[in-house]
């Protein structure tokens, strides 16, 4: 068998959260788009995680 | 040509090209996965013109890192490391079409059209391929992809019947992207391409790829009334 990649588990692990989140802020402001302290609320969520991965500070999230 | 099926445990035994070419056609698809979101989270997540379009978006930029997340996982069970991709600027993607930013709603919608389409025909050419652990990633993928395609479609109509500014806007981005779309399918008679079916990875050559995706998006870009692009005008791989 190949040798996998070092903290590729970890990495999954956490995009994995990283995606459950996003959908999570998402899923909660569709239904309330016409209310805007909740789907306000969901976009700042969505822009907050996606920062991050954006910012691509791969070490900083595997420590 | 190579007709076996090969999973995670074979990996070791493969000819070196094999290796080779694996990881590379790998890193390259984790790169345009991440590569989408790089492109216009940053500017359409403020500016998509409703509410629900920025929930949309994020949820589109969340499929393409869940995307990246399982190619990254089959790439470093064979021990290639692709995380450096997340955090490379646009400038150095792999794909040309990748490096930029997206800074107006017609090129996102657009892009969904006409990019994500390659998405998908890239995809594709990884159906009941060689490599057994990627094949078993794609029916999810792609059926992600699709949405973003129809997504992408339906708001480049949207902008085409809101009035002749907007279908202008439309055919602005149609012809900026169009010809981007054509080269990311790479050269005419490359001899890489060759090898990859050779190897079973992929199955059509880049011209065939290019023309059937031709086929496919010349009438759609017909019905909705916008002019199909000259194909072999700001082209840079023919």
């Amino acid at each position: 068998m190949p040798q996998p990649v070092e903290n590729l588990d970890k990495l999954d692990e956490h995009l994995k959260a990283v995606v459950q989140a996003l959908h999570s802020a998402v899923k909660q402001g569709i239904p309330h788009v016409r209310e805007p302290q909740i789907v306000d609320k969901a976009v700042a969520d969505c822009k907050e995680i996606l920062d991050e991965i954006m910012a691509g500070k791969v070490k900083e999230w595997l420590n | 040509m190579f007709t076996d099926k090969i999973e995670l445990k074979d990996f070791d035994k493969m000819d070196p090209e094999y290796k080779e070419l694996l990881g590379h056609v790998l890193t390259i698809q984790a790169d345009c996965e991440i590569g989408g979101p790089h492109l216009y989270v940053e500017k359409m997540l403020p500016a998509a013109p409703t509410k629900l379009d920025q929930l949309i978006v994020a949820r589109t930029a969340a499929e393409e890192i869940d995307h990246f997340r399982k190619v990254a996982r089959v790439a470093g069970d064979i021990g290639v490391d692709v995380s450096f991709v997340l955090s490379q600027p646009n400038e150095k993607r792999f794909v040309d079409t990748f490096r930029g930013l997206i800074t107006t709603w017609e090129d996102n919608a657009v892009f969904g059209f006409l990019i994500d389409r390659v998405g998908r025909y890239q995809l594709e050419e990884f159906y009941d391929c060689s490599y057994l652990p990627l094949q078993r990633i794609l029916p999810d993928i792609v059926t992600e992809e699709l949405g973003h395609i129809e997504y992408g479609y339906n708001k480049t109509v949207e902008l085409i019947e809101s009035g002749d500014e907007g279908k202008a806007k439309a055919q602005k981005a149609i012809d900026y992207w169009y010809v981007r779309a054509l080269d990311m399918f790479g050269r005419t008679g490359s001899k890489r391409s060759d090898r990859y079916r050779y190897w079973g990875l992929k199955r059509r050559s880049n011209e065939q790829a290019r023309q059937d995706y031709m086929n496919e998006v010349n009438p759609i870009l017909k019905k909705i009334g916008l002019k199909v692009p000259d194909p072999n005008v700001g082209r840079h791989y023919i």
